[in-house]
């Protein structure tokens, strides 16, 4: 199945998207497109089969965020440069499950550390943070996430993934080539 | 005018001749009339000045879309309109991500915090395979 991951576009097929999680079918299908043009509130990018190039099989959604210097405990700031925090946020990310267990998951958190170390490149960034459903926790911990301590144990989970363990790992990929 | 003068504008070279591109659009009667309805409210009467004028603030659409700012209007109250223009959107960065704000309580923010400033962890397997796909 040769994929492509862009950016959501206006006509793509989302109507018929259907991950199993309604907030996340709702999302893409209500508010993707207008968060991204209208509101800018996110950035989605769509996995398409070349095949059929506007149905959509799975999207992610990004946004940047920063947190004030000021409201980072007195402890910890000495280790941080002397500005606010700024980072990505990975806001949603899911499979059509008609597609699941085929790396689509995979190739689209592939291309969010892509242009994670894109814009740390262009406009800085810290880290990437994401919500994770509790369920998946374990997934995004394989790829390096750590569970930020002090969410409820009902919400999702926030957790963190530093840009320089990105960076690491882009060094040692083009070490092992 | 003193000899000097006008021994200096005799050996001027000619200005190299500005080869002009013609420019003939097919425009359908309603942009027609949206093209003449302009022109007489900018008080324009060639299409030359017009399309020279469009095209400059096309270009400065552009190049804003390019450094990924966003283009706003904003009224006299305060009320702002966001132009979406998807031609525009095409030139946008990929970096231009929208800025948001996360709500965070005081324990998830010496969390994040802690990890921020300590050492980074090492690369996952996951994450290398990720990263060179």
């Amino acid at each position: 199945m040769a994929v492509t991951i862009r950016r959501l576009e206006e006509f793509d097929d989302v109507e018929n998207f259907d991950c199993g999680d309604e907030p996340l079918n709702n999302y893409l299908k209500r508010h993707a497109w207008t968060n991204q043009q209208k509101s800018s509130i996110g950035v989605t990018y769509v996995a398409l089969e070349e095949s059929a190039p506007r149905l959509v099989l799975g999207y992610f959604t990004l946004a940047t965020s920063s947190v004030p210097r000021d409201l980072l405990p007195k402890k910890h700031v000495r280790g941080l440069p002397p500005y606010d925090l700024p980072l990505i946020l990975l806001a949603r990310l899911a499979v059509d499950h008609r597609f699941a267990g085929r790396g689509l998951g995979h190739g689209l958190i592939a291309e969010a550390f892509k242009i994670t170390l894109r814009v740390a490149d262009e406009v800085g960034c810290r880290c990437i943070i994401t919500d994770a459903y509790r369920d998946r926790v374990g997934w995004y911990a394989k790829y390096g996430f750590i569970p930020i301590e002090g969410a409820g144990t009902d919400g999702p989970q926030k957790m963190f993934l530093d840009v320089r363990t990105i960076r690491a790992a882009l060094r040692g990929a083009i070490e092992q080539e | 005018m003193p000899a000097a003068v006008k021994e200096k504008s005799k050996n001027k070279a000619p200005a190299p001749k500005v080869r002009k591109s013609k420019f003939q659009a097919d425009l359908a009667p309603s942009e027609d009339s949206i093209v003449r309805a302009l022109k007489a409210e900018l008080e324009m009467t060639s299409n030359t000045d017009f399309l020279s004028d469009a095209l400059a603030l096309f270009r400065w659409a552009v190049s804003e879309r390019k450094r990924g700012h966003i283009i706003v209007s904003e009224s006299s109250t305060g009320e702002r309109k966001i132009l979406v223009f998807p031609r525009l959107e095409r030139v946008a960065p990929e970096v231009a991500l929208p800025q948001v704000d996360i709500h965070w309580n005081d324990k998830e923010l010496e969390s994040l915090a802690e990890l921020a400033s300590g050492q980074p962890a090492q690369p996952t397997k996951a994450l290398i395979r990720a990263v060179r796909h």
